[in-house]
């Protein structure tokens, strides 16, 4: 991997503690995070389409209770880094969207893990609270860098496989590819007008 | 509450959900926000501070935003717990601040996710996209992403969007701290202070309007200027084929994501046969 695509990963993995584990601010959802990362690989426009077509696709899961919603971040940073390595958007959404439901997964296990060490933090809290912003701030920078391990693993080896299978996709594979892309974001829209029906009175 | 310690709170609010997880869910960030008030209030007795914390340290979940309306409420109600005089009064006490705490998560949880999740964020994603169909940027053909677009462009509507968000999301966290502090009971800790349900209906109301708008919109630039034959046709045929189908998997409670995902397999078996 190129420097500039690490600098991606490490700027995807501080953007992914945004989506629930500090501040909240949303500039991890991928309209922003999009254009953003955009920006960093050099393509804008693509960083645009990528942020809107992830934002719309996810759009009908919100993180109730402890519902983990597939990953924007990664969902925007696999394709965006596909894309710098000279692989069309259509492929790369692709394994981006496969990667974020993946990290989904990978999230609701690091969670499920967390808690094993509850008992032997919440001791150490009871003798000493002040250790409760340090564990804070470990528990931080751990998920920063399962972030970075996972972002990093799933653009590295999404490159190397559609690089391998390249040479076998017919061209048919691409206008199904493609066409699949392009109706992200009117089934993205059509999710949009159940989530705004009036119902609260 | 004094003004420093309202920042204090304020800014640690943000790490919430820190150590969160499926068995007490947000309860390190519930304990590492109150931790600055507690310190205060118990200054002179720090060796209770250990069981003090250890209730923080109980199943606490609710929005994170809608949050600091407990941080306010729990400060308040640990201010009469620590100005109890016998075991008797110190026990009903606690029973009635493990009560609040559980209604009032519980409350907050519930506007939160219909305003925050359920509203604000689609809306400020319409507007988004709203903004960037009024700069002219072309995103729902797959060649849009090939024409360039400048960043003040890009960058303009996910401000809009950001800005939008925030204003909410911060004047709630920072007033939720005061007001549910400064509130009791009877006013179920200052939530009633606001017509929630309104703010949503009004919210929702903007929504369908900017949602409508920007599929006609859409459809507009779909067909301007398409040479409409047989591959358009079937093209359009297919995409609609599966936005009905997404209605029908929405009731299935199916995600999109995995209607994407079918998508990509149904038209690669079409297209290969």
């Amino acid at each position: 991997m190129t420097l500039s695509l690490v600098l991606l990963c490490v700027f995807a993995a501080l953007l992914e503690l945004d989506t629930t584990y500090a501040f909240q601010t949303l500039i991890s959802r991928p309209i922003i995070a999009g254009p953003l990362m955009g920006w960093l690989t050099g393509d804008v426009a693509a960083g645009v389409q990528v942020g809107i077509f992830a934002e719309l696709l996810f759009s009908d899961i919100s993180p109730l209770g402890g519902i983990v919603p597939p990953s924007g971040v990664v969902a925007t940073a696999v394709p965006l880094a596909l894309y710098s390595l000279g692989i069309e958007l259509y492929f790369g959404f692709f394994a981006g969207v496969v990667s974020a439901v993946l990290y989904s997964f990978f999230d609701m296990l690091l969670r499920k893990t967390r808690f094993q060490w509850l008992v032997f933090l919440e001791k150490r809290i009871g003798r000493k609270p002040e250790d409760i912003t340090r564990i804070v701030a470990a528990t931080l920078l751990l998920s920063f860098l399962m972030s970075f391990l996972f972002i990093s693993a799933a653009v590295w080896v999404s490159s190397r496989l559609i690089f391998a299978l390249y040479p076998y996709i017919p061209p048919k594979a691409h206008f199904a590819f493609d066409l699949a892309y392009v109706a992200v974001p009117w089934i993205g829209l059509a999710a949009l007008i159940p989530v705004f029906r009036l119902k609260t009175r | 509450m004094p003004f420093w310690l309202r920042i204090n709170m304020f800014f640690r609010s943000f790490f919430l959900q820190a150590g969160w997880n499926y068995v007490k869910y947000q309860n390190f960030g519930f304990a590492l926000v109150m931790m600055p008030f507690l310190r205060r209030l118990y200054r002179k007795d720090p060796e209770v501070l250990p069981t003090v914390l250890a209730r923080y340290l109980e199943t606490f979940n609710t929005h994170p935003v809608m949050a600091s309306f407990c941080f306010g409420a729990m400060a308040k109600k640990e201010e009469t717990i620590a100005e109890t005089h016998n075991v008797a009064e110190y026990k009903d006490q606690v029973a009635e601040w493990i009560g609040a705490r559980r209604g009032l998560s519980i409350t907050a949880a519930s506007i939160g996710d219909r305003l925050f999740w359920g509203t604000l964020k689609p809306l400020t994603l319409l507007l988004a996209i709203f903004v960037w169909m009024l700069l002219g940027v072309n995103f729902l053909e797959s060649a849009g992403a090939e024409i360039p677009i400048p960043p003040l462009y890009a960058f303009t509507a996910c401000l809009a969007a950001f800005f939008v968000y925030n204003a909410i999301a911060l004047f709630v966290r920072w007033e939720g701290l005061k007001i549910g502090y400064e509130s009791d009971d009877a006013s179920c800790f200052g939530l009633t202070r606001f017509d929630w349900n309104r703010t949503i209906y009004n919210a929702k109301r903007i929504g369908i309007f900017f949602a409508v708008g920007i599929i006609l919109f859409g459809v507009y630039r779909f067909f301007d200027g398409v040479r409409v034959d047989i591959h358009f046709i079937a093209r359009a045929v297919l995409v609609l084929s599966f936005v009905m189908f997404s209605f029908i998997t929405r009731r299935l409670r199916l995600p999109n994501v995995y209607l994407y995902i079918a998508a990509v397999i149904i038209f690669n078996i079409v297209c290969l046969f």
